[in-house]
């Protein structure tokens, strides 16, 4: 009997050590639906104050001839992510002003304007301050964010400001927050609980707590291509090729639901259902890394395409087509 | 026994996470938000105090601005350019008192106010003993009809504005007139110029009797008297000689049209400049508003606000500065 409590009581003590060290960890006030009373306030403002002077310190500044928007440098030798709005062309020279004011020479690379994800490299020889990439999924609806960048431009004396909110809103291409924004900040992280960029500012909605930033899945998701100088703009998205599919991004990957009639993905024999997983040898998982891929190929060319359809592996050379006027309100 | 009930935690407390994550599914519903109701509510400490120590200021029966209840005699501080022609003070509790001023401070826009009423028992704002708040900090206000309170954090690096002066509102050609002054290229629809009869074409010759031939002559002159103040313009126009008394107008206000930012952010104060000392915050207050006090989660007043300035940035004179004016107006 004596023995069978103390078996007991030793396998139940790591347990309740457990179970107390889990419950600590889920009951962060930044995790709760909302704060609930002025420790929850005091726990949000030591978090936000822990994780800002080093988020602060890759936060850039990009000027080009056209105006300037805001980055932030995510690798050491010298990647920045901004908004492709702010990078406008592919191969075009802008300087990086760090936090301290000095400016550095990068390059503009690639991006997209469906997202509205834009990249640029830093050409100086250097060490650089980074600020870690969240992984994709890390970030979820009413998770408590602050953006920083330069609103209104750079000021040294002002410095970054910064800017606390929630994700109100999340979907493939955008994440919406109630985080206040301003032109300048166009580039400017979005910073999680954790210290790690979940987003980069994009839009402002006319509503001032209705802002959209570009995820950070879209630069995950199109590195390769951003870094090949790859962009995507209305225009060039007007002008490139177009294959006439309309897909949804699924557990199974990105599901073909629509096919356009007398597409090239028509008369490749595509159906709904269908699973694209390759273009040109290179995997697609989103939208916008099809959209890029098809649209950065000129019509009249041909793009080679790995798909599923049920079990049975299928590969397709299609030749794509001229992308039609759509009416407005269709996209 | 024990083992039993840690082990109903532990249970309970993965159930929690998967039911924060089913009602993630949608957007963030408006009570959740920053400044949502719920979040509001974590606030009540800060709330009481920001409503016993702000007052609405009103003329002719609107809201001009807020002011600080400074001693519980009924001194009021409130913002000197906002508060001209105040009447009456309005309490949280719709209490009214008809006010009068006492004297005013031009270098920090700042004026005191006194209430006239016969029980002298207000509420003082009490003022952090903190030298400056906490970056990242969190910062309370009313809002403008005491309803409620807005919420945001310490945004930027304290610091002084710079005075920015008065702008006639015209766009200056370029030097070398053959009339021997400096023409007027465009004027500004609706600003000071416009309004004092200058014309497109007209050639400024004397400021205030002093002849004028460059613009930078114009641009220094000109800038050296503050917005509000009155300066005497000479201009020839179809060969005669023409003599305008034209009030400045505040240069960001002057040419708001031609500032995309401003035109998102909504009004703005129109002294936004020429500071001792400011903290600046993201509250989206509204210019009306300026003049109450700044609060942290204690409650306790760590500014006095006194600029809109655009979408994302609001200044507050610190709360040393305010004590310091207050002594000064009080003596």
């Amino acid at each position: 009997m004596l023995n069978y409590w103390h078996i007991a009581f030793l396998v139940t003590m790591p347990l309740a050590a457990l179970s107390l060290c889990l419950n600590a960890e889920e009951l962060k006030a930044w995790e709760k639906p909302f704060p609930e009373n002025g420790e929850d306030l005091l726990a949000i403002q030591e978090r936000l104050r822990k994780i800002l002077p080093e988020a602060k310190k890759a936060v850039v500044a990009i000027e080009s001839d056209g105006g300037a928007g805001s980055g932030v440098i995510v690798s050491e030798d010298g990647m920045v992510l901004t908004a492709a709005h702010v990078i406008g062309k592919s191969g075009k020279r802008v300087k990086v002003r760090l936090p301290d004011g000095k400016r550095v020479n990068a390059i503009t690379l690639g991006g997209s304007e469906i997202s509205d994800a834009g990249m640029a490299e830093i050409t100086d020889e250097g060490d650089w301050p980074i600020a870690p990439m969240a992984a994709r999924s890390s970030s979820k609806i009413g998770d408590w964010c602050f953006a920083l960048g330069h609103p209104g431009g750079f000021d040294k004396e002002r410095g970054i400001i910064v800017r606390l909110g929630r994700i109100i809103a999340k979907e493939d291409e955008t994440i919406q927050t109630d985080s206040r924004l301003l032109g300048g900040d166009s580039g400017g992280p979005l910073f999680d609980f954790n210290g790690r960029v979940i987003g980069i500012h994009s839009r402002i909605s006319k509503k001032d707590d209705q802002n959209f930033h570009a995820p950070i899945e879209a630069f995950h998701a199109n590195w390769k291509s951003f870094r090949d100088e790859k962009l995507l703009t209305q225009s060039s998205l007007k002008d490139g090729g177009f294959l006439g599919v309309g897909c949804e991004e699924t557990e199974e990957g990105l599901k073909v639901i629509e096919v356009v009639e007398n597409s090239a993905a028509k008369k490749a024999r595509f159906r709904e259902g269908d699973i694209i997983v390759k273009v040109n040898g290179d995997v697609i998982d989103t939208r916008e890394e099809l959209t890029i891929a098809i649209a950065t190929t000129g019509p009249g060319k041909s793009v080679i395409i790995d798909y599923l359809r049920g079990e049975k592996k299928m590969t397709a050379k299609v030749k794509l087509g001229k992308r039609p006027n759509f009416e407005e309100g269709e996209k | 026994m024990n083992s039993r009930v840690f082990l109903s935690k532990l249970v309970l407390g993965l159930s929690t996470v998967l039911f924060v994550n089913t009602i993630h599914a949608e957007d963030l519903s408006a009570s959740q938000r920053l400044n949502g109701a719920n979040t509001r509510k974590a606030f009540a400490k800060t709330k009481q105090a920001a409503f016993a120590s702000t007052v609405r200021l009103i003329r002719n029966g609107k809201l001009i601005t807020h002011g600080t209840i400074v001693t519980k005699e009924g001194l009021l501080l409130t913002k000197a350019s906002a508060c001209v022609g105040a009447r009456e003070a309005v309490f949280a509790d719709g209490k009214k008192y008809p006010v009068r001023i006492r004297r005013r401070d031009e270098k920090t826009d700042l004026a005191l106010l006194q209430i006239m009423a016969k029980d002298q028992s207000f509420e003082p704002v009490q003022w952090s003993s903190d030298k400056l708040p906490a970056e990242g900090g969190w910062m309370v206000s009313a809002d403008p009809k005491l309803k409620g309170l807005k919420v945001g954090v310490n945004s930027g690096t304290p610091r002084s504005i710079k005075r920015e002066g008065g702008v006639i509102g015209v766009i200056l050609g370029r030097d070398g007139n053959a009339t021997g002054g400096v023409a007027i290229a465009e004027v500004v629809p609706r600003a000071a110029g416009a309004t004092a009869g200058l014309k497109k074409g007209d050639v400024v010759t004397k400021i205030n009797g002093q002849s004028v031939k460059r613009r930078e002559q114009v641009i220094k002159l000109v800038g050296s008297h503050d917005p509000g103040d009155v300066v005497r313009i000479e201009v020839i126009r179809d060969d005669r000689s023409f003599s305008y008394q034209v009030t400045l107008g505040h240069r960001s206000v002057t040419f708001e049209m031609f500032n995309r930012n401003l035109q998102m952010s909504g009004p703005v104060s129109r002294r936004k400049d020429n500071f001792p000392m400011i903290i600046q915050h993201d509250l989206p207050l509204p210019p009306e508003a300026m003049g109450g006090p700044v609060l942290d989660i204690n409650g306790k007043a760590v500014g006095l606000n006194m600029a809109r300035v655009d979408r994302v940035t609001t200044y507050a004179l610190t709360a040393k500065i305010v004590q310091a004016t207050f002594k000064t107006l009080n003596r």
